[in-house]
C-alpha cells in the first residue's frame, strides 16, 4: 500500500508531486493504472479499504473510493457476495462515523459510492441501507451531513430526471423509490424536520444540506410529509429569519418552491397553494419577494397555470387568480431587485408575459398591476450607470454593453408590446409620467432618460400610423412635449440618438400639425441634432433630417433660408480638406453626406420658385466647383496620392455633388427648369476634368462613377456627348472590380437611352470586349473550386454584369451594334459563350439571362425568311446548337431541378425560345428538333404530340407537356447524358483552342454538368 | 499531511484581494499565494494570483483548441504525460494587475483514463464546453456539471457553446437553458475564429476577484483565426447592404428586364 500511496500522490496535484520529475510521475500514473486494472477484484477491494482506513491523504482516499466505484459500475467486478458484504459494512460504518470537517469532495465520493450500492442492492439484497444511515435523534452534524449527501447523490446519479438515463437506470430508480416510500420516507421526513430545527443555529451548513436533500425528494414523496402545518411554518421561519445564513435560507425556499411546484391535479394544487398562502402572513408582500424570490415566482407560475386550466368562471380558478394577484407585489419586488444570483429574470419575464396574455379588458386592479409590470420592464431595460462613459464614446466595452442590452431588451420589448395592446391608455400614461419626471429634474440620469425615450420610441412602433398622424390619445400632448425637451444629459450619445430617433418615429404627427414644423427643424438643426458635439449623432441627425424633408417637402419651403443658414458650417465642414485628420470611422451609410442630400431635396422641391432654386443651387454648386478646380490645379502641379488629404477632399466634394443631385429629377432639370440643367451640366464638366486629369486614383474614380450615374439620371440624353471620353478614362488601369462598376454604368446608359446609345456603344464595345477577354481569361478562374476569395467574388460579379450587359443590348434595340464591322470580330466568341453558358453554367440565373438574350437576338436578327437574316449562319447555329444543347440536352440532364424556383424560371425561358424559334425558323427548327428528340429515345407518339403543342397557343400546356416529356425521356435513358453534351461542344464548328476567352467559362467552376 | 489549509489560505488571500484596493494588503495577498498556493506540480509559480481552472466537456467539443488560442499559454504549456492532462498557464492583464489561470485541459481522457474527476480536486473555477453542432454534447452538460460540483463545491463555472462559426448549428442559442437553472454564465464561442475568447476568462476573473467591474486592459496574443466567423461575414454583409443602399443608382437595371 505504501507504494500505491506514493504513486497516487505523485500522479495527482498534491504538493508531493511538485518536486517530482515528469518521468517519475509518468511511472506513478502507470503504477496506479496497473493497480486498478490488473489487481484481482477481491485483492483490489481489500487494498482500497485498507487505503481508506490507513492513509492520512485525501488524494489516496479519493482514489480508493473512485476505484471501487469504477470497479462496481464499469466492470461489474467484486461480484462475490462476501466482498460486497464487506464493502457495504465498511462504507456504512465510515458514513455513520464520518466527520463533518473532512473535505467535501471525499464525503461526496463516499456518498456516490453508497448511492451506487443502494441502486444495486436495495431493498432485495440489503434492505436496511436507509435505516442504518438515518441519523438517530437528536441528529448530529456529521451523520446528518453524510446522510443528506447520500440522498443528493442518489438523486443526481439515479432518481433525478435532469440527466439522461437508460432503461436499466429508470427501472432501478422506480424500484428504489417504491421501496423507500414503503419503508422509510416518513422517518426520513421526520429526520429532516428534526435536523432543521436542531441544526439551523448549531450548524447551518449541515442543516442546509439536509434541506437541499429534502427539496430533491419532494417531487416523488407524499407531499403532505412536508406540506403540513408543522414543517411549512418552520421552513418559512428559516427562510425569513434574519438569523438564517444565505445558503440555509435558500435551501428552505427551495423546499417551499418544490412543494409549490409539485405536480398534481389543478384543484388539489389550488388547495395546496392556499395552504401555503395562509401559512405565512404577508406572503405576497414585497419583503417576501426579496427574501424568497424563487418561491414567489414558482408560486405565481403555478397559480397562473391553475387559473388557465380552470378558467375564471370556476370557483377554484377564480381563487387561483386571486392568489396570483395577491403574490404579485412580491413577484414585482423580486423582479426589480435585479439580483441575478437569486432571480431567474427569464422565468419571471415568462410569467409576466403569461399573466398579461390572460387579460382582455383589464380591471382597475389589473391596470395597477400592468403599471407595475411596466416599471419592471423599465428597470430591466435600463443601462447600468457604470458603463455611462463607455457608452458615450462607444469604446469596446461600450459596444459590448450595447450589444448585450439589445439582446436583453428583445423579450422585454415583446412584453411591452403586449401590455401596450391590452392597455394602450395606461401605457401612454406611464410614458407621460416618465417624460414629465425626466423633464422636471436637472439631476435626471442618462439611463433614466434613455429608457424613457426608448419606451416612447417603441410605443410609436405599436400604435398605428393613423394614431400618430392624428395625435390620438396622449400622443397629441407627448410629441410637443418631446419637441421642446432639452435634457441635462442631452450631450450623451445614447440620449441624443434615441431622442432623434423618437422624434423621427412620430414625424407623421408634424405632417398634420404644421405649427410644430419649426420646433422639429430646431431639433434637427441645433445642438440636439446636426450641431451635437458627437460626430455620430450629428451624422445621424443629417440622415434623419433628409428623411424628414422627403416626407414633409412643401411644408418646409418657408424655412428654406433658415435651414440653409443653419447647415452652412456643417456643409463647409464636410468638404474641408482637413477631413482626413478627423479620427472618426463612419459606417458607409451615415457618413455625414446626407445633409447634402437633404439640401438638394429641399432646393429641388417644386414649390420653391425658379429664381430661388437658381440662387440656392448657385450658392451651393459654385464654391464646390471652384474647390475642385483649385484642388485639381494643385494636384497637377504636385501629384495626387490616393490617400492624400487632397484626394480625399476631392472625393468628399464629389460625394457631396452626387448627394445634392439626388434632390432633382430629369423632368424638373431638363423640362420645367432648364437653367438648373445647365448648372448641373457645368458641374459635370468640372468633375470630368478630375477624371481626365487623374483617371487611375481608384477610390476617387468610384465616386465619380456614382456621380455619373446621377447625371445620366437627371440630365437625360444631353449627357451623351460627355460620356465617351469618361468611359475611355474609366477603362484605364481597369481590374475586375472596376470593370463591374463600369458595366454597371454602361448598363444604366443602355437602359435609359436605348437605341439613342447606338453610336456610343458601337464606339466603346470593342474596347469592352477586348478588355473583358483579358480579365475573364482562362487563368482567371483557374483557382478551381476555391471560389471563396475576394478576387473570385469580383470575377463572379463581373461575369454576372457582363451577361446582363449582353441582355441589355439585346433587349434595347441595340443588337445591330454587334454586327458592325468593328464588333464583328468578337461576335463568334460571344455566341459561343452565350451558348455554353445557357447550356451548362453552374449559376442558373446566368443560364436564364443567356437564353433571354438569344430569344431577343432571334427576334432582332431573323425574320421568317432566311434571306433577310442579318447574320448569316446564326439561324443554323440556333437550330443545331442552341436548340439541341440548351432546349433539350441541358434539361434532360439530371442536374436540372424542376423543383427549384430559378430553374423553373429558366425552363419558362427555354420554352419561350422554342416558340420563338418555331415562329421564325418554322419547319427547319421542328424537323431538326424532333429528330434530336427521337435520338434521345423519345417515343414517336410523344414527338408528334410535341409538334402539336408547339403549334398551339397555350404556352402553359406546352410547358407542362414538355416537362413530362423530359421526365419520361430521363427515365428511359436512366441518366448519363454527359456524352451528349460533350458531343454538342465538340461539334461546334468554330471552337478553336486559341479562343481562350470562352474556354474558361465552361471548364472551370462555372460549369455544372457531368462533363469530365 | 493536511490538505484543507491550501484552498483555505488561497481563499483568504483572495478575500484580501477582493477588498478595496490597498497596496499593502494586495502584496500580502500575493505573498500568501506564493507561500500557500502551490497551484501545480512541475510548473514554476508566479508572483501574481493564479487559479486552477478545470475545463471539461465531451470529447471533440474543442477544449484543447480553445486553450491553445492563447499564445503565451501555448508557448509556456507543459505537457504532463505523468498526469495525463495538459496544463496551460494563461496570463491575463487586468486593471488590478496580472492574473494567471492554470488551465487543466482534461482532453483525451474523458472516459476512463488518467485520474478523471481526481483532477478536479482543488479546482477553483471551471469551463464546461459543448459543441453547438452536436446536440449530444449539450445533453451531456448536466452530467459534467454534476461530476464537477461533486468535487468542487461552489466554484464559478462558465458554460461555453463552441463552434458557433459553423453554419449548420444544431443547438440554437435559445435552446441553451441549462445555465439559467444552475446559475452559470453562458457564452457562445468559436475557438477557431477567436470569437469571445476572453469572455469566459473575464467572467471567472471577476467572480474570483469579487469585482464585477474588473476588466482586461490588454488583449492577450491569440493565434490568428482559422476561419472568419459568420457574424463577421454577417456584419460585412450588412455593411455591403448598407453600401448598396447608399449607391446612387435609382433602379436596379436587372429589374427592368425581369
Amino acid at each position: 500500500m505504501d507504494d500505491l500511496e506514493q504513486a497516487i500522490l505523485l500522479a495527482s496535484d498534491s504538493p508531493a508531486a511538485a518536486a517530482a520529475s515528469p518521468a517519475v510521475r509518468a511511472e506513478a500514473l502507470a503504477y496506479c493504472a496497473r493497480a486498478r486494472d490488473e489487481t484481482p477484484p477481491s485483492s483490489l477491494l481489500h487494498l482500497c479499504l485498507y487505503g481508506l482506513a490507513s492513509s492520512p491523504h485525501a488524494h489516496v482516499h479519493f482514489w480508493c473510493l473512485q476505484t471501487i466505484h469504477d470497479a462496481l459500475l464499469l466492470r461489474r467486478r467484486l461480484a462475490l457476495p462476501d466482498d460486497l458484504a464487506l464493502l457495504r459494512s465498511s462504507l456504512l460504518s465510515l458514513a455513520v462515523s464520518s466527520n463533518a470537517a473532512s473535505p467535501p469532495f471525499l464525503r461526496n465520493k463516499l456518498a456516490q459510492l453508497l448511492a451506487l450500492l443502494v441502486r444495486f442492492e436495495y431493498p432485495h439484497v440489503y434492505p436496511s441501507y436507509f435505516l442504518d444511515l438515518i441519523p438517530p435523534s437528536p441528529p448530529l452534524p456529521g451523520p446528518t451531513d453524510m446522510f443528506a449527501r447520500v440522498l443528493v447523490s442518489l438523486d443526481d446519479d439515479l432518481l433525478s430526471q435532469d440527466y439522461p438515463r437508460n432503461a436499466e437506470e429508470a427501472s432501478d430508480a422506480g424500484r428504489v423509490k417504491d421501496a423507500m416510500r414503503a419503508q422509510c420516507v416518513p422517518q426520513i421526513a421526520r429526520h429532516w424536520h428534526e435536523a432543521a430545527v436542531s441544526l439551523r443555529a448549531a450548524d447551518p451548513a449541515v442543516a442546509a444540506v439536509a434541506l437541499d436533500a429534502a427539496r430533491r425528494c419532494i417531487s416523488w414523496i407524499d407531499v403532505s410529509l412536508v406540506a403540513n402545518d408543522v414543517f411549512v411554518p418552520l421552513l418559512f421561519d428559516i427562510a425569513l429569519s434574519p438569523g438564517s445564513v444565505a445558503p440555509l435560507a435558500a435551501a428552505a425556499v427551495g423546499c417551499l418552491s418544490a412543494v409549490a411546484a409539485k405536480r398534481m391535479d389543478a384543484r388539489a394544487k389550488v388547495a395546496l397553494l392556499r395552504s401555503l398562502m395562509s401559512a405565512q402572513k404577508g406572503f405576497g408582500s414585497p419583503d417576501s419577494g426579496l427574501k424568497m424570490a424563487h418561491l414567489v415566482t414558482a408560486y405565481a407560475v403555478e397559480a397562473l397555470e391553475c387559473y388557465r386550466k380552470l378558467g375564471s368562471s370556476d370557483a377554484d380558478g377564480a381563487a387561483a387568480l386571486e392568489m396570483l394577484e395577491e403574490v404579485l407585489p412580491a413577484v414585482f419586488a423580486a423582479a426589480e431587485s435585479g439580483d441575478d444570483d437569486e432571480v431567474d429574470s427569464g422565468s419571471v419575464l415568462e410569467f409576466l408575459s403569461g399573466y398579461v396574455s390572460t387579460m382582455k379588458a383589464p380591471t382597475e386592479k389589473q391596470l395597477g398591476h400592468l403599471g407595475q409590470i411596466l416599471e419592471v420592464v423599465r428597470m430591466q431595460m435600463s443601462y447600468d450607470p457604470v458603463y455611462r462613459g463607455h457608452l458615450d464614446v462607444l469604446d469596446k466595452i461600450g459596444k459590448e454593453e450595447e450589444d448585450l442590452m439589445a439582446e436583453q431588451r428583445k423579450d422585454l420589448i415583446a412584453l411591452f408590446r403586449s401590455i401596450c395592446r391590452v392597455a394602450p391608455g395606461a401605457t401612454q400614461l406611464f410614458i407621460r409620467g416618465l417624460l414629465v419626471t425626466a423633464l422636471s429634474s436637472a439631476e435626471v440620469s442618462v439611463e433614466d432618460v434613455e429608457v424613457a425615450l426608448t419606451l416612447f420610441y417603441r410605443l410609436g412602433e405599436i400604435v398605428g400610423e393613423e394614431e400618430i398622424r392624428t395625435g390620438a390619445g396622449l400622443i397629441r400632448e407627448l410629441v410637443p412635449m418631446l419637441l421642446s425637451a432639452r435634457f441635462s444629459c442631452h450631450t450623451h450619445r445614447l440620449v441624443a440618438l434615441v431622442y432623434l430617433d423618437t422624434i423621427s418615429r412620430y414625424i407623421k404627427f408634424m405632417q398634420e400639425n404644421d405649427q410644430y414644423v419649426p420646433h422639429l427643424l430646431t431639433v434637427f438643426l441645433d445642438e440636439r441634432g446636426i450641431h451635437h458635439q458627437n460626430a455620430h449623432v450629428s451624422c445621424h441627425a443629417g440622415y434623419l433630417l433628409m428623411r424628414a424633408i422627403r416626407l414633409l417637402k412643401a411644408k418646409l419651403v418657408p424655412y428654406l433660408d433658415t435651414i440653409l443658414q443653419s447647415l452652412q458650417d456643417a456643409l463647409v465642414q464636410f468638404t474641408a480638406t482637413d477631413w482626413a485628420n478627423k479620427d472618426i470611422k463612419f459606417s458607409s451609410s451615415e457618413d455625414g453626406s446626407q445633409i447634402f442630400e437633404a439640401v438638394g431635396l429641399l432646393i429641388g422641391i417644386e414649390e420653391v420658385s425658379p429664381d430661388k432654386q437658381v440662387q440656392c443651387l448657385t450658392a451651393l454648386l459654385n464654391p464646390l466647383c471652384q474647390q475642385i478646380e483649385s484642388l485639381v490645379m494643385d494636384a497637377k502641379a504636385q501629384g495626387l496620392e490616393e490617400s492624400s488629404p487632397r484626394a480625399i477632399g476631392l472625393q468628399q466634394i464629389i460625394v457631396a455633388l452626387t448627394m445634392i443631385s439626388k434632390g432633382f429629377n430629369e423632368r424638373l432639370v431638363m423640362g420645367s427648369r432648364p437653367t438648373l440643367g445647365v448648372m448641373f451640366k457645368k458641374t459635370l464638366d468640372v468633375v470630368l476634368q478630375v477624371l481626365i486629369s487623374f483617371p487611375n486614383v481608384k477610390p476617387l474614380r468610384s465616386k465619380i462613377i456614382s456621380f455619373l450615374h446621377r447625371m445620366v439620371e437627371i440630365l437625360g440624353i444631353s449627357v451623351l456627348p460627355c460620356i465617351p471620353i469618361a468611359l475611355r478614362q474609366l477603362l484605364v488601369d481597369n481590374e475586375a472590380k472596376d470593370m463591374s462598376e463600369f458595366l454597371y454604368l454602361i448598363n444604366q446608359i443602355i437602359c435609359k437611352f436605348k437605341s439613342s446609345a447606338n453610336a456610343l456603344l458601337e464606339d466603346v464595345f470593342p474596347a469592352i470586349a477586348s478588355h473583358l477577354s483579358v480579365i475573364l481569361s482562362q487563368d482567371a478562374f483557374s483557382n478551381g473550386f476555391a471560389s471563396n476569395t475576394e478576387e473570385m467574388r469580383e470575377l463572379q460579379e463581373l461575369e454576372k454584369r457582363f451577361y446582363a450587359f449582353l441582355l441589355h443590348i439585346a433587349t434595347h434595340d441595340l443588337s445591330t451594334v454587334l454586327l458592325t464591322p468593328s464588333c464583328r470580330h468578337y461576335l463568334e466568341n460571344i455566341m459561343q459563350l452565350l451558348l455554353i453558358t445557357s447550356c451548362s453554367h453552374k449559376e442558373i440565373s446566368h443560364r436564364k439571362t443567356c437564353v433571354q438574350t438569344f430569344v431577343n437576338l432571334i427576334k432582332d436578327w431573323c425574320s421568317s425568311s432566311e434571306v433577310e437574316d442579318k447574320l448569316p449562319g446564326f439561324r443554323v447555329f440556333m437550330i443545331e446548337k442552341f436548340a439541341t444543347g440548351c432546349c433539350l440536352q441541358s434539361v434532360l440532364d439530371k442536374s436540372f431541378n424542376f423543383r427549384d424556383g430559378i430553374s423553373i424560371a429558366l425552363f419558362g425561358e427555354i420554352m419561350m425560345a422554342q416558340k420563338v424559334m418555331y415562329e421564325r425558323f418554322g419547319e427547319n427548327f421542328v424537323v431538326n428538333f424532333v429528330t434530336k428528340l427521337r435520338e434521345a429515345h423519345c417515343p414517336p407518339d410523344l414527338a408528334e404530340q410535341y409538334y402539336q403543342k408547339l403549334q398551339g397557343n397555350d404556352i402553359k400546356a406546352f410547358k407542362s407537356f414538355y416537362e413530362s416529356l423530359v421526365m419520361k425521356i430521363r427515365q428511359q435513358q436512366n441518366g448519363s447524358l454527359g456524352s451528349c453534351i460533350i458531343y454538342v461542344y465538340k461539334a461546334l464548328p468554330f471552337l478553336r483552342s486559341e479562343d481562350v476567352y470562352c474556354g474558361n467559362i465552361f471548364t472551370e467552376p462555372g460549369y455544372r454538368g457531368e462533363v469530365p | 499531511m493536511v490538505i484543507a489549509p491550501l484552498p483555505a489560505m488561497a481563499s483568504l488571500a483572495l478575500s484580501i484581494l477582493r477588498s478595496p484596493p490597498n497596496l499593502t494588503l494586495t502584496i500580502v495577498a500575493f505573498v500568501f499565494f506564493l507561500l500557500f498556493f502551490q497551484a501545480l506540480p512541475n510548473q514554476q509559480t508566479v508572483d501574481y494570483p493564479s487559479f486552477k481552472l478545470v475545463i471539461v466537456g465531451d470529447g471533440g467539443t474543442g477544449k484543447t483548441t480553445f486553450v491553445k488560442r492563447h499564445l503565451t499559454g501555448e508557448f509556456e504549456k507543459k505537457y504532463e504525460p505523468t498526469i495525463g492532462v495538459e496544463v496551460h498557464p494563461l496570463d491575463f492583464f487586468t486593471n488590478c494587475g496580472k492574473i494567471r489561470f492554470y488551465c487543466w485541459d482534461t482532453a483525451g481522457q474523458e472516459k476512463f483514463g488518467g485520474l478523471r474527476d481526481g483532477y478536479y480536486i482543488h479546482g477553483q473555477c471551471a469551463i464546461i464546453m459543448f459543441d453547438v453542432t452536436s446536440r449530444l454534447t449539450y445533453k451531456n452538460v448536466p452530467t459534467w456539471h454534476r461530476d464537477l460540483c461533486r468535487v468542487c463545491e461552489n466554484i464559478p463555472i462558465v458554460l461555453c457553446g463552441n463552434k458557433v462559426d459553423v453554419k449548420n448549428r444544431q443547438v440554437k442559442a435559445k435552446q441553451v437553458t441549462f445555465h439559467r437553472k444552475k446559475n452559470l454564465q453562458y457564452y457562445e464561442v468559436s475557438a477557431k475564429s477567436n470569437y469571445n475568447f476572453e469572455k469566459p476568462f473575464l467572467y471567472l476573473a471577476r467572480k474570483l476577484a469579487g469585482d464585477g467591474n474588473l476588466h482586461f486592459v490588454e488583449t492577450p496574443a491569440l493565434a490568428p483565426p482559422d476561419v472568419t466567423i459568420d457574424l463577421a461575414a454577417q456584419q460585412q454583409h450588412e455593411a455591403e447592404l448598407a453600401a448598396a443602399a447608399a449607391q446612387p443608382l435609382p433602379d436596379d437595371d436587372d429589374d427592368l428586364i425581369e
